[in-house]
């Protein structure tokens, strides 16, 4: 039994947010739901928490019908965006409000909230105020706000993303290693791709009205049932080519659409996609699945095409290549060495394994 | 901007910095001398600005005169239960506007609420005095006047906390409730505290209009209760004015207000800073 167990639940404002929205979190699972901004993930974790009333739907916590309960009757810690940490209080206070909140003991407090600040490290400034420290030192003050308590349910929003990016990293190292996130449910909100794909057990993508699609982040990030979650996974972006499906006596090949250039593909994918042969498809190419071909790579006909380099950037680690095909434009993920001149020439190879084809019109994926 | 314009400029302000502080300060000084003054010199037709004969007996007149005391303490009654009672309601009510009663109806009832301190007092007086006369406490008594200056003090201290009460995030009290604590504590242990200096603006100002009001008092009031600007006509006494007991008095009744100004001018300062501040 799951854990956490969301059903139809529905949420408007002055317009749709979710949708009928379903969603299982397991004991010890860590979900993360990304999606862009305004989407409707913090509305998500504010209903769970009890701040906003849903119209419909049903929230169980250990198959306890948690709905109709008030925020402070829910065992559910939720961190804000904005940290909401008391102004008025010291960081030791702002930590032990929710033990203070239950009557426990002082002693139980101090030991409690001494605990969880030397696993955030933030000892020193117990006795500060928040206005008198640092971001990353209030984010992990909201954060020990949430972990000093023994809640069936975590909810996290944003917890990092407002923070400069050495410590982002090393907060998100923490995340993994967090025992206390491992032994409940923990729903982990997030507009960053890498940080969902890094820490999430499962995520889920939300999309208009809901997740628009669950799964492991291998799932979702090779597997994406939609050009909506295609393209809100990755850096650089996927490419999104229309293309059209030309059969030629037993070879079906791909045009894509503005150019004379054709792709052949595999036997696996023309057979997926005989119902559409004729049709317009939208074929999408993660920018690391095209690699650069060196003159001598034969038997790879209909995988290559030529194209201009329009722009490179050599970004330590990797270098993107922004590649010209005459109507359209491709990312190219590079090695860090290469070095390209705008206008030269390439010749870039395809994974033609690694494709995906996409409705056009309605956008969900034609073979996954 | 060369160097004597500059000088120059600065000359000009601080000359009328001095013309400004002498044309507020100098009506203290001369109550101040007046007070100390006795009578014959201040009847006569030149003033003299330094007191030729220094009569601090005036004051001792003020503390020995039971009358003189007995205002004093109904003003003091009266100011600080109208205080209490304006702050602890209006800052219900205007929790109440600032998180309960948004759009149309909450801003029409705000309003409203505020525009009850907008009409010429002078309009009501009439009504108010039958009003009063009605209920068992009569006309003159302290309930009168703590009741009455609810109608000026209360309208502003809701409007004023409502505005505090805004610009207190809601995230803090949303926040305490996820943490477990009802609504009630919430409200004691996060929001108040974030709105403290705005009260005590409030009641800084709803005190100093209790204080010093004249026209409702020394109509409904005079005998039993007689606050102290019921007090200083008194010290008219046939075609005779006593202006040294008038301004001795007078200072003395400036005090209150003026220490616990003093005492509180910090929060004050924050509090009426509060709304362009985000803390």
């Amino acid at each position: 039994m799951a854990l956490l167990e969301i059903r139809g639940l529905c949420k408007a404002f002055d317009h749709v947010v979710l949708d009928r929205l379903d969603l299982d979190v397991a004991a010890g699972e860590f979900f993360v739901v990304v999606g862009p901004s305004g989407i409707g993930k913090t509305t998500l974790l504010r209903c769970v928490a009890g701040l906003e009333t849903p119209q419909a739907g049903t929230i169980r916590v250990r198959g306890e019908d948690i709905s109709a309960l008030p925020p402070y009757r829910r065992n559910v810690a939720l961190t804000f965006e904005s940290y909401a940490l008391y102004p008025h209080l010291t960081v030791f206070e702002n930590i032990a409000s929710p033990l203070r909140a239950r009557r426990r003991p002082a002693e139980e407090i101090r030991r409690k909230v001494g605990e969880v600040a030397r696993l955030l490290r933030i000892e020193h400034i117990l006795d500060h105020r928040p206005g008198e420290i640092s971001g990353g030192q209030k984010q992990r003050t909201a954060l020990g706000r949430t972990l000093v308590r023994d809640p069936d349910v975590f909810l996290l929003d944003e917890p990092i993303s407002h923070l400069d990016a050495k410590i982002r990293h090393e907060l998100r190292e923490q995340f993994h290693h967090l025992e206390e996130l491992r032994r409940t449910a923990t729903l982990y909100v997030t507009h960053d791709y890498a940080e969902a794909l890094s820490l999430g057990d499962r995520i889920g993508v939300m999309g208009p009205g809901g997740l628009v699609q669950i799964g492991t982040p291998e799932e979702v990030f090779e597997r994406p049932n939609s050009l909506f979650v295609a393209r809100h996974l990755g850096q650089p972006t996927i490419n999104l080519l229309p293309a059209e499906l030309r059969r030629e006596g037993d070879r079906t090949s791909l045009r894509l659409e503005g150019t004379d250039l054709r792709l052949t593909l595999t036997g696996a994918q023309v057979a997926a996609l005989s119902n559409r042969a004729g049709g317009r498809v939208v074929l999408g190419v993660r920018p690391h699945h095209i690699a650069l071909a060196d003159g001598a790579l034969t038997g790879e006909e209909g995988a290559v095409l030529e194209a201009r380099v329009e722009l490179y950037e050599a970004l330590g680690a990797k270098g993107v290549l922004l590649a010209d095909l005459g109507s359209r434009k491709l990312n190219v993920l590079t090695a860090p060495e290469a070095r390209f001149r705008p206008g030269e020439t390439v010749r870039l190879l395809f994974d033609r394994d690694a494709f995906l084809f996409f409705c056009p019109e309605r956008g969900d994926n034609l073979i996954g | 901007m060369s160097e004597t314009t500059a000088r120059a400029i600065r000359f000009l302000l601080l000359a009328f910095l001095g013309v400004w502080l002498f044309f507020t300060l100098f009506p203290f000084y001369f109550q101040l001398i007046t007070s100390l003054k006795p009578v014959a010199e201040i009847n006569r037709m030149i003033p003299t600005f330094w007191p030729e004969v220094l009569v601090p007996g005036n004051y001792a007149g003020i503390f020995a005169d039971p009358g003189s005391l007995k205002a004093l303490q109904d003003s003091l009654i009266v100011a600080l239960a109208n205080t209490a009672l304006s702050l602890f309601l209006g800052t219900l009510a205007g929790y109440a506007l600032a998180r309960y009663l948004k759009g149309p109806v909450g801003e029409n009832l705000a309003f409203w609420i505020l525009s009850n301190r907008m009409f010429p007092p002078v309009a009501v007086l009439i009504p108010m005095f039958f009003l009063f006369d009605n209920t068992p406490w009569g006309t003159d008594s302290y309930f009168s006047l703590i009741v009455l200056y609810l109608v000026f003090n209360l309208p502003l201290a809701t409007w004023l906390m409502m505005v505090f009460f805004r610009d207190a995030p809601v995230e803090l009290e949303e926040a305490a409730y996820v943490d477990g604590w009802k609504p009630f504590q919430a409200f004691f242990r996060v929001t108040l505290p974030l709105v403290l200096p705005g009260m005590i603006s409030v009641a800084m100002l709803c005190f100093i209009f209790a204080w010093n009001e004249y026209l409702f008092a020394n109509l409904l009031t005079g005998t039993n209760v007689k606050t102290f600007p019921v007090h200083i006509p008194t010290f008219t006494q046939g075609s005779q004015t006593l202006w040294n007991l008038v301004m001795a008095f007078s200072l003395v009744a400036m005090l209150p207000p003026v220490i616990m100004f003093v005492l509180l001018r910090r929060y004050m300062v924050r509090g009426l800073s509060l709304g362009v501040v985000k803390g």
